[in-house]
C-alpha cells in the first residue's frame, strides 16, 4: 500500500471516454485525446490492475426480469446492524444493502421477478433473521434513473 | 409483466461482457463457439433494445472518498414525475425512483464532502417547486452492492459502430 495509485488528468480523460463508450477501441480514444493507442492501452491496464477501473457491460433491470424493485429501511434491535445486514445480503433478492445514519439502521434494495416472490422472502427468509425490529418498504413504481459509475471494485477473479 | 427478452446465449454474452467489456468479439466468439458475426449482431441488438450499455466504473478510491446518501423526498403527487425528472438531471444524483411508501421519490446521491450533500438535498432538491420535505441518510458502510445492473436510459443509448 506504499504507493497509492493517483489518477492524473490523462487517466481521467480516458475514463471519461470509456464512460461514454466502454467499447471504444484504444485507437479511437487515442485519436480523440491526442495520445497513442499504446499509451491508452497501458493506462487502462494500469488502472484495472490497481482495481481502480472496470470497463464493463451494465445491463438493465429488465434484462434480468426484475419487475419489482423496492427500498426497505430496517430498524435493528438487540443485535449489531452490521451482522443483520451481512445476513440479509446473503439473500439473492437483496440487491444492495448499506448501513446508514438516521432513523433507520439498514437501507436495502430488494429486486424481485414477481410480487409472488415476496411471500417466501418475508415469511421464510427475512423472518428468520434475528435482530430486525421493523421493516419499512417503499415500492418503486418507476425507476427514472439508476446508474452508478462509481462503485466499490472487487479484485478480478473474486467476482 | 414483460416476457423474457433474452436467451441463454445473450445471458452468456452479458456474463462475459459484464466482467470485461473490452474483450474482442473474436475471443467471445471462440469462447462461446459461435461466429464473430453472431456476437456482433447480438451485442448490437442488446444495445438497441437498451438491455446493455458499455461503460466505465471507477472505484470509490479513484474519486477521492466518494460516499453515498439516500434522500427521501415528499413531493406533490400530481407533479411527482416531473419533479423526479428534475432530480434525475442533477449530476451527483445517480438513482431516482418514484415510490409508494414513506416518501414518493427516493434519490440516491454520491458525494465527496458533506457540504456537497447539503447543497443537493437542501438547496437543489428542496428548492424544486412542489417538494415539501427531504430526509437524508448517509451510508456509512456498504455491505452489498451491484453496479452492473442499472436502468439504461436514452443518454446511455450508444450503438457500437461497425469498424
Amino acid at each position: 500500500m506504499a504507493d497509492e495509485f493517483i489518477a492524473d488528468d490523462i487517466d481521467r480523460a480516458i475514463v471519461e471516454q470509456l464512460r461514454y463508450n466502454g467499447r471504444a477501441t484504444n485507437q479511437q480514444i487515442a485519436d480523440r485525446l491526442d495520445l497513442t493507442a499504446a499509451t491508452v492501452s497501458a493506462r487502462i491496464r494500469r488502472m484495472e490492475d490497481e482495481n481502480k477501473l472496470r470497463v464493463v457491460a451494465v445491463s438493465d433491470f429488465s434484462a434480468h426480469g426484475y419487475n419489482v424493485l423496492m427500498e426497505v429501511a430496517i430498524e435493528v434491535d438487540g443485535r449489531a446492524a452490521s451482522e443483520v445486514a451481512k445476513e440479509l445480503a446473503e439473500f439473492p433478492e437483496v440487491f444492495a444493502a448499506h448501513l446508514v445514519t438516521g432513523r433507520y439502521d439498514i437501507d436495502m434494495l430488494v429486486a424481485l421477478h414477481d410480487f409472488d416472490e415476496l411471500t417466501d422472502l418475508m415469511l421464510n427468509k427475512f423472518s428468520k433473521v434475528r435482530g430486525i425490529r421493523s421493516m419499512s418498504p417503499a415500492i418503486a413504481v418507476d425507476v427514472v434513473k439508476y446508474k452508478f459509475d462509481v462503485a466499490p471494485i472487487e479484485a478480478r477473479g473474486a467476482a | 409483466m414483460s416476457a423474457p427478452l433474452i436467451d441463454d446465449l445473450d445471458r452468456q454474452l452479458i456474463g462475459i461482457l459484464s466482467n470485461d467489456a473490452r474483450v474482442s468479439n473474436r475471443k467471445i466468439a471462440a469462447d462461446l463457439g459461435v461466429t464473430e458475426g453472431t456476437v456482433r449482431g447480438r451485442i448490437k441488438r442488446l444495445q438497441q433494445d437498451r438491455l446493455i450499455a458499455f461503460t466505465a466504473i471507477t472505484s470509490f478510491g479513484l474519486e477521492n472518498s466518494t460516499k453515498m446518501a439516500f434522500i427521501g423526498v415528499l413531493a406533490e403527487v400530481e407533479k411527482v414525475r416531473e419533479i423526479a425528472q428534475q432530480i434525475a438531471s442533477l449530476t451527483s444524483v445517480n438513482g431516482v425512483m418514484i415510490t409508494m411508501g414513506r416518501f414518493n421519490i427516493l434519490a440516491i446521491c454520491l458525494f465527496n464532502e458533506l457540504d456537497a450533500l447539503h447543497t443537493v438535498a437542501s438547496e437543489q432538491i428542496l428548492a424544486i417547486p412542489g417538494v415539501h420535505h427531504v430526509e437524508t441518510s448517509i451510508a456509512v458502510k456498504t455491505v452489498k452492492y451491484n453496479a452492473r445492473v442499472v436502468r439504461i436510459t436514452e443518454a446511455d443509448h450508444i450503438i457500437e459502430t461497425d469498424d
